[in-house]
C-alpha cells in the first residue's frame, strides 16, 4: 500500500510540476523584459489544447514518426523514476542506475533525431547534426560530472551518490552541470526556446514536423528533462541525507526554484552565442566536471 | 558429451564442405546440423560447468591431435554457431545460384570451411594445429571475400586481407615457436607460473591483434568487409575479427603476461573505441560504416579484457572478473547486433545496387522489414537500453567505476577509459542516426533507391533471429550469466564460480519493464492520434513550396560537425568550387575519408621499399664482365680483411 502510495506521489511530482519550470523560466523573463508574460500554466493550457487536436504528419515519413514522442517520453520518465527526490529517495536504485540514466537520455536522444530525419527536411538535418555532435561533448561533461560523485561517496547507485556533500568540488560541479542544463534543455545560450523558425536552432527545429498529441508528448518531456537535470544539480551539489523530511523536500524545491530562476536570467543577460563558440562552452563544462572529479579524487572519502 | 557433440559438429561441416559444391540443400542441412550440434556442446559446457578434454593417438604433423573445450571456448564457438547457421540460410537467397551460378557452389563450400575451422581454432590445444586451423580459417576467409572476383575492389581487398592476415601469421608462427622452444613441446595449456614466458604475450598481441582490427593494425579491415559479400562481412565482422580477440583473451589467460600488458591493452581499446567510431561516422559507404564501427566495438572488447589484466596484476580485485564478463557479453553482443546491421545493409545493397548512402533515402517505404531491424540494429549497436549492447557496457563501465574507486593505480587507467567510452557510445550514436537515416529515412535520392524491393523470406528470416537474440540478450542478460562466468573463471581460475557482483537481474526486470512501457505508451499514442484525426501533408520546410529530394541532408553533410573535431586524424580530401560571379553555374564541394593508415602511413612506407629494391636491382642486369668484376671485387676485399686482420 506505502509503495503505491510512494509511486503515485513521485509521478505527481514528474508528471505535474514538470510543465511549471518553463512556465517560471518565462514569467522570469518577462520581469526583467518589464513585461507581464504568459500566466506561469501556460504550458498547461497548450498541452491540453494538443492533446486534443489532429496531427499532420509529412508525405514522407513512416508511422515510427508518430510514435517515436512516446518513446523519448517514456525514456526520460524511466530516468527519473532513477533519480532520487530528496526525502522520497529514488523509485528503482540499484547498483549502475547512474549510468542506466545517462543512457536513457540517450535513447530519447536517439529517438528524437530518428523522428526529425523522418521527415527529411534539411532544417530538421541540421538540428538533428547540431544535437547529436553537440551530445558528444554534453556526454563527456556528464559522465566526468557522474564519476566525480562516484569518487565523492565511493557508490555508483545514485541514491548513495547523491546523499553525501560534495565538499570543495561543489562549486566546480555546479558549473559544469549548470552549463550542461542549459546545453541538454535547449536553453540560451546554445538555443533559444523562443522561437523555431531559424537556421540557428538545435532542438526546437528537430521537432518543426511535429503536430497535435505527439507534440504535447515532446512538451511535455522537454519539461521533465529539465526538472531532472535541475533537481540532478541541486542534490549533487546540496546535501540532504541528514535533514528531516519535510526541511528536505523544501530545500529541494527551493533549490530547482533558484535554478529555474537562474536559467530565466541567463536568457534574459545572455544573447545566443555563435555555433563556433558551442563546442568551446561545452568543452568548458567538461573541463569543469574533471576538475571537479581531481578535487573529489584527492578529498573525497577515504 | 559435449565433446562428442563438437566432433560431429566439425565432421558434419566437413561433409557439408562437400556437398555445397553439388547440393545445395544437403549442404544446407549439413551446416546447421553442425551448427545445432556445436551450440549442443556449448551449451553442456555451461550447463555442466565441465570441462571437456580429448586426446587422441591420432599423430598429426608428429603431434597427437589433442581437442579442449572449456568455458572461453565455448563462448566462442556459440558465436560462431549462430552467426555461421544465420548466414548460411541468409546466403540462399542473397548468393544464390540462380545469380551467381559460377560462384554459388563455392561460396557454399568455402562458408562451412570457414565455420568449420573457426570451431578448430577455438578448440585444438596445440601450436602446431592451432597454426594449421588458423591459416585453414584464413585462407576460406580469403576465398570468400573474392567470391565475385572480376571487380578490380574485390581483387585489391582480397590481396591486402590476405597480405595482412600473414602478416599477422608471421607474428604467430614466431609466437608459437618460441612457446614450444621454452616448454619444450606444442602442447598448449595453462602454464600460469612460468614467468619466463610473460614477454611473448607481446608477440601474441601483434599477431592476434592485426586479425582482430586493433587500431593502427586494422588496415585490411575496411576494405574486406566492404567489397565481400554481405552474408560474409558479416561473418567476418561478427565472428573472424573475435578469433583475434579469442587469441589475445586465451593466450593471456593461460600464460603469465608482462606488468605493463594490462595498461598497453587499456590504452589500445580505449585509441580503437574512438578513433574507429570517428572513422564510421565519416565514411559516406554504410558498409564501411559498419566495418570501421567493428573495430569500435573491438576497441570495447579490449577496455573489459585491459581492465581485467589490470586487475589480476593489482591483487585479484573483483572489479576485474566485471569487466571481463562485459568484454566476453559483448563479444556475443557484437557478433548478433553486427550480423544483423550487415544483413541488412545486404539487403539493401541486394535491392538498389548501391553502397553510397547519399544514393539511398526512403527505403522504409518499400523495404519496412529490412528498416525495422536496422533501426532495431542500430539501437543495439548504439548501446542504447533496453537492448543487449548496454547490458554488456553497463558491466564494463561498472568493472571500471569500482577500479575508480578502489583508487589504486588502475584507477588512471580507468578513468581515462570511463570518458572515452562515454565519448565513443555518443559518437556511435551520431553514426548510426546518420546511417539509419540516410538509408531509410526521407525522400528516395536517386531512381534506384526508389525503385527498390523488399528482401525475400530466406533472408528475412535471419535478420528477425538475430533481432530476436540482440531483444533476449537485452531483456533477460541473467539467463547467460553462468555462460560468462564460466569463461571467466576458465580465464583467470581465481575468478571461478557464480558469484555475481552486479545486479544483472535487476537490470533485466528494469530493462524488460522499459520495454513494456515503450511499447504501451507507443501504442497509447497512435491509437490517441487515429481517434482524434491524422492527415498528411508535404514536409514543412519554413513556407518553402517545392523541397526536393536533393535538399536533405547528405552523409558527408551529417558527418561534417563531429567530424570536424577529428580531422587530425582524418585527414578529409576536399574538392571545393565555389558559386563564382552573378549567374553562378556548377559548383561542387566533394570530401572523402581515406583508409589513412594504409593510404597515408603503410602505402609511403611501401613505396619506399620498393624505390629502395628497384635502386638495388640495377646491379644485377645480366652483363658476365661485370659479374666477374663483383666477384673480384669481392675477393679483393676479403683478401684486404684477411690481410687487415693479421696485421699486428
Amino acid at each position: 500500500m506505502n509503495s503505491i502510495l510512494d509511486l503515485i506521489l513521485r509521478l505527481d511530482c514528474w508528471l505535474l510540476l514538470a510543465p511549471l519550470l518553463p512556465g517560471i523560466i518565462n514569467k522570469v523573463k518577462a520581469w526583467v523584459a518589464g513585461r507581464r508574460g504568459p500566466p506561469v500554466l501556460q504550458l498547461y493550457y497548450d498541452l491540453a489544447r494538443l492533446w486534443k487536436k489532429g496531427v499532420v504528419m509529412s508525405t514522407l515519413a513512416s508511422p515510427a514518426f508518430v510514435v517515436l514522442p512516446a518513446v523519448t517520453w517514456v525514456a526520460v520518465l524511466g530516468a527519473a523514476m532513477l533519480l532520487p527526490l530528496g526525502p522520497l529517495g529514488a523509485g528503482l536504485s540499484f547498483r549502475g542506475d547512474a549510468l542506466l540514466l545517462l543512457y536513457l537520455l540517450a535513447l530519447g536522444r536517439f529517438c528524437t533525431a530518428w523522428a526529425a530525419m523522418e521527415t527529411g527536411s534539411a532544417f530538421e538535418g541540421m538540428g538533428t547534426v547540431r544535437e547529436v555532435s553537440y551530445a558528444v561533448l554534453a556526454e563527456a561533461a556528464m559522465i566526468a560530472a557522474v564519476l566525480s560523485l562516484s569518487v565523492q561517496s565511493g557508490s555508483i547507485s545514485l541514491a548513495a551518490m547523491l546523499a553525501p556533500a560534495m565538499g570543495a568540488s561543489a562549486a566546480l560541479l555546479a558549473a559544469g552541470l549548470f552549463i550542461v542544463l542549459l546545453a541538454e534543455n535547449c536553453r540560451v545560450p546554445f538555443d533559444d526556446p523562443a522561437t523555431h523558425l531559424e537556421l540557428t536552432m538545435i532542438h526546437e527545429v528537430m521537432v518543426l514536423d511535429h503536430s497535435g498529441p505527439p507534440l504535447a508528448v515532446i512538451l511535455h518531456g522537454a519539461a521533465m528533462k529539465l526538472l531532472l537535470f535541475t533537481v540532478l544539480l541541486v542534490q549533487a551539489v546540496l546535501p540532504m541525507a541528514h535533514l528531516k523530511p519535510l526541511l528536505a523536500a523544501a530545500v529541494l524545491a527551493g533549490g530547482v526554484l533558484a535554478v529555474t530562476v537562474a536559467v530565466g536570467l541567463v536568457e534574459s543577460l545572455l544573447a545566443r552565442f555563435a555555433f563556433r563558440r558551442v563546442p568551446l562552452l561545452l568543452t568548458t563544462a567538461f573541463l569543469l566536471c574533471l576538475f571537479a572529479l581531481l578535487v573529489a579524487w584527492k578529498g573525497g572519502l577515504p | 558429451m559435449s565433446g562428442q557433440l563438437l566432433v560431429a559438429a566439425i565432421i558434419s561441416l566437413g561433409l557439408a564442405v562437400v556437398a555445397g559444391v553439388w547440393w545445395p540443400r544437403v549442404w544446407l542441412g549439413l551446416t546447421l546440423a553442425g551448427a545445432v550440434a556445436a551450440l549442443g556442446a556449448a551449451v553442456g559446457v555451461f550447463a555442466t560447468g565441465a570441462e571437456w578434454e580429448w586426446k587422441s593417438a591420432i599423430l598429426l604433423g608428429g603431434d597427437a591431435v589433442h581437442m579442449r573445450l572449456d568455458g572461453l571456448s565455448a563462448l566462442f564457438v556459440v558465436l560462431t554457431a549462430v552467426v555461421g547457421a544465420a548466414g548460411a540460410v541468409y546466403a540462399r537467397e542473397y548468393w544464390s545460384d540462380a545469380r551467381y551460378p559460377a560462384s554459388a557452389p563455392r561460396g557454399r563450400a568455402w562458408w562451412s570451411g570457414l565455420v568449420a575451422s573457426m570451431l578448430l581454432v577455438v578448440s585444438v590445444s596445440n601450436g602446431l594445429h592451432f597454426l594449421m586451423a588458423w591459416e585453414a580459417f584464413a585462407i576460406c576467409g580469403y576465398f570468400l571475400i573474392t567470391l565475385d572476383p572480376k571487380r578490380p575492389a574485390v581483387r585489391a581487398a582480397g590481396w591486402l586481407y590476405l597480405a595482412a592476415s600473414h602478416a599477422g601469421t608471421v607474428c604467430l608462427f614466431g609466437f608459437f615457436a618460441l612457446l614450444a622452444a621454452k616448454t619444450g613441446g606444442w602442447e598448449l595449456g595453462p602454464r600460469r607460473d612460468d614467468a619466463a614466458l610473460a614477454p611473448l604475450f607481446w608477440l601474441a598481441l601483434a599477431g592476434f591483434g592485426v586479425k582482430a582490427g586493433i587500431f593502427p593494425l586494422h588496415i585490411w579491415l575496411p576494405a574486406a568487409h566492404a567489397n565481400a559479400p554481405s552474408h560474409v562481412s558479416a561473418i567476418l565482422s561478427g565472428v573472424a575479427l573475435k578469433m583475434g580477440v579469442y587469441g589475445i583473451v586465451r593466450f593471456s589467460g593461460w600464460l603469465p603476461v608482462p606488468a605493463a600488458a594490462g595498461w598497453v591493452v587499456t590504452g589500445l581499446g580505449a585509441a580503437t573505441a574512438l578513433l574507429g567510431i570517428a572513422f564510421a561516422l565519416a565514411q559516406s559507404d554504410y558498409k564501411r560504416l559498419l566495418a570501421y564501427c567493428s573495430v569500435e566495438n573491438i576497441g570495447i572488447i579490449l577496455l573489459g579484457l585491459g581492465g581485467a589484466l589490470l586487475a589480476r596484476t593489482h591483487g585479484d580485485a573483483a572489479w576485474g572478473r566485471l569487466a571481463l564478463a562485459g568484454a566476453m557479453l559483448h563479444v556475443w553482443n557484437h557478433g548478433a547486433f553486427k550480423a544483423l546491421l550487415f544483413f541488412g545493409a545486404g539487403s539493401v545493397l541486394h535491392a538498389t545496387g548501391t553502397r553510397e548512402m547519399s544514393r539511398l533515402g526512403g527505403l522504409w517505404r518499400e523495404m519496412p522489414w529490412t528498416a525495422g531491424v536496422f533501426a532495431l540494429g542500430a539501437v543495439a549497436v548504439a548501446g542504447l537500453p533496453p537492448l543487449n549492447g548496454f547490458v554488456s557496457e553497463w558491466l564494463i563501465y561498472l568493472g571500471l567505476f569500482d577500479a575508480v574507486a578502489g583508487k589504486q593505480a588502475p584507477a588512471w587507467a580507468a578513468m581515462p577509459a570511463v570518458i572515452l567510452l562515454a565519448l565513443a557510445g555518443a559518437l556511435a550514436l551520431a553514426t548510426f542516426v546518420k546511417a539509419g537515416s540516410m538509408m531509410f529515412l526521407g525522400a528516395a535520392r536517386t531512381k534506384p533507391a526508389a525503385l527498390a524491393h523488399e528482401c525475400g523470406g530466406w533472408m528475412r528470416g535471419p535478420m528477425l533471429a538475430l533481432a530476436g537474440i540482440c531483444l533476449a540478450l537485452g531483456l533477460a542478460p541473467i539467463v547467460v550469466w553462468p555462460a560468462l562466468a564460466s569463461a571467466a573463471g576458465a580465464w583467470h581460475p581465481a575468478w571461478a564460480g557464480a558469484k555475481l557482483e552486479a545486479p544483472l537481474a535487476t537490470l533485466g526486470w528494469v530493462q524488460l519493464g522499459l520495454a513494456g512501457l515503450i511499447g504501451a505508451a507507443a501504442t497509447l499514442l497512435w491509437r490517441k492520434v487515429r481517434t482524434n484525426h491524422l492527415g498528411r501533408g508535404p514536409t514543412w520546410d519554413c513556407g518553402y513550396a517545392a523541397p526536393t529530394a536533393r535538399m536533405q541532408y547528405t552523409s558527408g553533410s551529417f558527418a561534417g560537425l563531429a567530424a570536424g573535431w577529428f580531422s587530425w586524424i582524418l585527414r578529409p580530401m576536399r574538392t571545393l568550387r565555389r558559386p563564382r560571379g552573378y549567374f553562378p553555374a556548377a559548383a561542387i564541394r566533394l570530401e572523402r575519408v581515406p583508409d589513412v593508415m594504409l593510404e597515408q602511413l603503410i602505402l609511403p612506407v611501401g613505396v619506399r621499399v620498393m624505390q629502395v629494391s628497384s635502386a638495388v636491382r640495377r646491379l644485377q642486369h645480366g652483363r658476365l664482365s661485370a659479374y666477374i668484376l663483383y666477384v673480384v671485387a669481392g675477393l679483393a676485399a676479403l683478401g684486404l680483411l684477411v690481410l687487415l686482420e693479421s696485421m699486428p
